[in-house]
Parts: structure tokens; C-alpha cells; sequence
């Protein structure tokens, strides 16, 4: 997907399947990460979260390699001196103060100062070191912030974040997405997994789509948005003479496919989304049909991600 | 990460040990709860009690004995030690904590280590403490440092077998308390083979000794009592690191 500055990315994912019994979780995965930020998008379910944890060593890959600067993080335990995990539970060490917490981490990693870092990581995510409070009294998006606190305190290569966001307001969610940017733009590997899809959008530019364990598309968001545009939709129009209507919208080349269905029912399924939404009030009002509701009948996620997977 | 004045060197001081130190302070501070602190201390308390009554006993070297060894190190300070010992580490899987320990470059052995030591320190106080005074109480004083050697011994054999328990078994409290209650307070009071293979015998054998008092399937030799309660600690600890080492953490 994109390299280091040396040329070899800093995350090398190979051929990486991973099952539990009989379930499989990832597929034969495949992928490089450089710097910048990386989101790995796809619904719940989709294999991200296990991806991570065997990106960060966590897990052992069931086949394939992971590597980390060239490293198996998983019996290579100096690699974690370059890691630094936001995961997605939400649990914390409950008789720490956010500084507590976060200077644990600093400590655990050997840094000089563990005080001092824990201090600069916390203002970094905009939390107070000096409160006394202890981590289960903080709200949702408080301990999120913790969290990336404890990750970036040593200042790592690679920040690997699993669904950052959650519980955070859209202020904090814009500076949260402001500071991926900056640690990314600073050079660091930053992946961060979503299920939402327009919070990606704000992500950046690089995306890896996983869905059903599978990566279902890799590269460019703006690429990977249209093929998503672009993909073919199922509409559901109710009208009053649907017959004459899916008539004209065929003639049209606007629809690939179209059945009645019911006495006012009509599904279409077309290639070209945006001309059929241009072209249907027209072809209604010229042919005299009421048109009384326009829907789609596959607009959830789920969907969408089901068709990079099958296309 | 700008304004972080932070780097990847390691401290100039011994790393190892302020990263075995944070561990173990903080499985000290996860372990120490209100009402684990006041299970343990109403357990014990209760041993004083009964050396209350051991002395108004005729024989009352040997009616503390029997309080100290079968209420004593037989029940109070096993419960104990599974109860800290299983959840030092076993809780930390549950509530998917471990992963903020896990990935960071510290020795893998520390965390096992770091959670028997925590054990030992909240549980030889909690027991060897009521142990000591049950002895004071019946005026049996010649007890205590056997009471207080074999309280250390028998607490470093089970922490170290119940912290594995904790990293390999699920429900590894109910496991161990079952273990306790079948095992050590069952089959090891009524068959010698089993006592062989019981650490509250080894344990027993030591304040038996020290009170010449005969106690069934506590006859083991002193060297034995100090260095079998020590090897098993040792092997639970190595099984625990094993299993760490090897673990996905979730």
C-alpha cells in the first residue's frame, strides 16, 4: 500500500489466516502499511479486530507472516518498543488515576522520565494529569482518550487504533482524527479500524477494506468510495402504473433490470444510481404516473461491503 | 508525538527491576480490596478464637497444634492464597486487561513472578498474623516460628500453583477451591500415598515438629517440609510463565 522512507514498510502482512476451530476469522490477508494513516474499515464481524491483535503479535496467525520492521512481534518482544495499542475494550485498570495509568505504561516501557512522558501524553490528548479521579469515574470518551494516552507515551513507530472513536463527541472526535494526522504526518504508522464508513472518510487517503475475514479492497478512499458508488443498486419504487414506468426507465438505459411487484410495486436494479434518480421524475411526469416513493433496498453497510467482497 | 519529550532509550538504571516493581505494585493495589482484606481477616480471627478455647484443653500444646494445622494452614490460609492468587492474574484476563501488560518489552516472567509476590505479601500477614496471636492466646509460644515458617512455605507453594491456575484454566477459583477441599482436605487426611502429594502435609509437618506432637500424614522430614513447598512454588510459577509466554491475549 505505501512504503517507509527507507522503501520497506514499516507492516508487512502475508498470506495471514487465522481460525478458531472450525470459524474461520481472517483469510488469507495480504498487505503492506507505511506511514501515514491507515483505516481498516469494515462491518463488526468483518475479522478486523482479530487482524490487529495478530498485527500487534497479540494473536499467533493460524498461516502466513507478520511482520513488524521486519520482526515476528510476536516472539520478538523489543518490536513492542515500537507499538503502541488503543484496543476496543473499554475495561481499565480501576484503581488508577489517568497519570497513574498512563505513567505505568511509560514505566513498563523503560523511558527515562515516566513521569514527564505521562504527563506530555496526557496533555497531548487533552486530559489533565493533576486529576485525582480515579479511571472508572471518567466517561466513555475520557477513557478513550486515556487509552491512546498509554499508547503513545514512548512515542512509537506504529500506533494501531481499534475503533477510537466510540463515545467521543464530535469535538473531541475532530481533534481525535486531527491528531492521527499529525502522528501520521510526523512519519508514524498509524492504523486505525472502523466500522463507519464516514468516519474513514476522514481518516485519510490510504484504506483497506475487510469484510467476512476477507480483504475486500485496498488503496486510495476516493477509489474505493466510488467503486462503492458505483457498485449496482436495488430500488424499490411504489407508483401508480408501474408497468409503463419500468418501461420507460429500461428504454431509458437507466435500470438493467426491473419487476412488478404488487399492484403499485416496482424493483429496479441499476448500474447508474445517480441517472436513474435524474431521470425518474421526468419519464413519471411526461408518461403521467404518480411516483409515490423512491427507496433503496440495499443501502446498509453490510451490503456494500458483501459487494467488494463478491465483485 | 510533538510536545512529548519522550524516547526509545531505556532508563540508565536497572529497567528490569522498575518494570518488575510497577507490576508488582500494581497487582498489590488490584489484589488489595476492602472485602477480600476483611474475608481473610474474619477468617483468621476465628483461629484466635479456637486458641482461646485450645487453652483451657488439658493438653493444650496439642489442641493448638490441631487448630493451627487443620483450621489453620489447612483451610484459612488455602482459601486465602486461592483467592488472591487465581484472580492476580485470572482477573486480569477476564476484564481483557492483560493486553496493556502483555505488549510491552518486559521479561515475560515478571507478571507471573510479580503476582506470586503480590499473594505472598498480602497473605502471610493476613494468616501467620492470627496464626501467631492463636499461639499467644493458648500460651503456646514455642510454636510460632514453626507456625510462621511453614505459613511463608505453604503460601509460596500455593501461590505459585494457583497464579498458573489463574493463566491456565478457566474458572480456575472454583478448580482450586475444589482442589483445596477434595484434595488437601479430603484425600490427603485419609491416605498417605495422597499426603505424600499435599502441601498443607509438608506445612504441617513443620509446626508438628516443632510441637513433638504426632499428627496423622504430617511426618514428613524437615528438609523435606522447607524444600518441597519451595519446588512446587517454583514449578506453578515456571507453568505460569509457560503459559503466558504462550498465551493470545484478548
Amino acid at each position: 500500500m505505501t512504503s517507509a522512507t527507507d522503501g520497506a514498510p514499516l507492516v508487512e502482512v502475508h498470506g495471514v489466516s487465522k481460525w478458531f476451530g472450525s470459524l474461520v476469522a481472517v483469510s488469507d490477508v495480504s498487505f503492506d502499511v507505511g506511514p501515514g494513516v491507515t483505516a481498516l474499515l469494515g462491518p463488526n464481524g468483518a475479522g478486523k479486530s482479530t487482524m490487529l491483535r495478530m498485527l500487534c503479535g497479540l494473536a499467533r496467525p493460524s498461516k502466513g507472516t507478520v511482520r513488524i520492521l521486519g520482526h515476528d512481534p510476536r516472539t520478538h518482544v523489543g518490536v513492542t518498543r515500537q507499538v503502541g495499542l488503543v484496543p476496543q475494550q473499554e475495561t481499565v485498570f480501576e484503581p488508577l488515576t489517568a497519570l497513574e495509568f498512563t505513567r505505568l505504561s511509560a514505566v513498563l516501557h523503560h523511558l527515562p522520565d515516566p513521569d514527564g512522558a505521562a504527563r506530555a501524553a496526557l496533555a497531548t490528548v487533552e486530559l489533565d494529569p493533576s486529576d485525582e479521579r480515579r479511571l472508572p469515574t471518567y466517561s466513555k470518551g475520557m477513557r478513550q482518550r486515556v487509552k491512546l494516552a498509554q499508547a503513545i507515551v514512548h512515542d512509537p513507530r506504529l500506533i494501531v487504533l481499534d475503533e477510537p472513536l466510540t463515545g467521543l463527541d464530535p469535538r473531541q472526535r475532530a481533534h481525535m482524527i486531527e491528531l492521527f494526522h499529525r502522528l501520521g504526518g510526523e512519519g508514524r504508522c498509524v492504523v486505525v479500524a472502523s466500522h463507519v464508513l464516514e468516519e474513514v472518510e476522514r481518516f485519510g487517503s490510504d484504506v483497506l477494506v475487510m469484510a467476512k475475514g476477507r480483504l475486500a479492497a485496498s488503496g486510495d478512499f476516493r477509489e474505493i468510495r466510488a467503486l462503492m458508488d458505483d457498485r449496482p443498486r436495488r430500488i424499490r419504487v411504489r407508483a401508480s402504473a408501474p408497468r409503463e414506468l419500468a418501461g420507460d426507465l429500461l428504454h431509458a438505459g437507466v435500470v438493467v433490470g426491473a419487476r412488478v411487484d404488487g399492484q403499485d410495486g416496482l424493483v429496479l436494479d441499476t448500474d447508474d444510481a445517480p441517472g436513474l434518480a435524474r431521470a425518474i421524475a421526468p419519464l413519471a411526469r411526461a408518461r403521467g404516473v404518480s411516483v409515490l416513493e423512491v427507496r433503496p433496498v440495499d443501502e446498509d453497510l453490510e451490503d456494500v461491503f458483501r459487494y467488494l467482497v463478491e465483485r | 508525538m510533538s510536545g512529548a519529550p519522550v524516547t526509545h532509550t531505556a532508563s540508565l538504571g536497572s529497567p528490569g527491576r522498575s518494570s518488575f516493581a510497577a507490576l508488582y505494585r500494581l497487582l498489590l493495589r488490584l489484589q488489595v480490596t476492602p472485602l477480600r482484606l476483611v474475608g481473610i481477616a474474619a477468617l483468621g480471627s476465628l483461629a484466635i478464637l479456637l486458641g482461646l478455647l485450645a487453652r483451657g484443653d488439658e493438653d493444650a500444646l496439642r489442641a493448638t497444634t490441631e487448630v493451627a494445622l487443620g483450621y489453620g494452614l489447612g483451610i484459612v490460609l488455602p482459601l486465602a492464597t486461592v483467592w488472591l492468587a487465581t484472580s492476580s492474574v485470572g482477573d486480569l484476563i477476564e476484564d481483557r486487561l492483560l493486553v496493556y501488560l502483555w505488549l510491552k518489552p518486559v521479561p515475560r516472567w515478571q507478571l507471573p513472578a510479580a503476582a506470586v509476590l503480590a499473594t505472598v505479601t498480602v497473605v502471610v500477614p493476613l494468616v501467620a498474623v492470627p496464626l501467631v496471636a492463636t499461639a499467644l492466646v493458648a500460651g503456646t509460644t514455642e510454636l510460632i516460628g514453626a507456625l510462621v515458617l511453614a505459613s511463608v512455605l505453604a503460601v509460596v507453594a500455593y501461590a505459585g500453583l494457583f497464579v498458573a491456575a489463574g493463566l491456565w484454566l478457566r474458572r480456575a477459583l472454583w478448580w482450586s477451591l475444589l482442589y483445596i477441599l477434595v484434595w488437601e482436605n479430603g484425600l490427603a487426611r485419609a491416605v498417605e500415598g495422597a499426603a505424600r502429594l499435599s502441601i498443607a502435609s509438608y506445612a504441617q509437618s513443620l509446626v508438628a515438629d516443632a510441637a513433638d506432637v504426632e499428627i496423622a500424614y504430617a511426618d514428613r522430614l524437615p528438609v523435606a517440609s522447607v524444600v518441597v513447598p519451595l519446588a512446587v512454588g517454583l514449578a506453578g510459577f515456571a507453568l505460569a510463565t509457560i503459559r503466558y509466554r504462550r498465551a493470545e491475549i484478548d
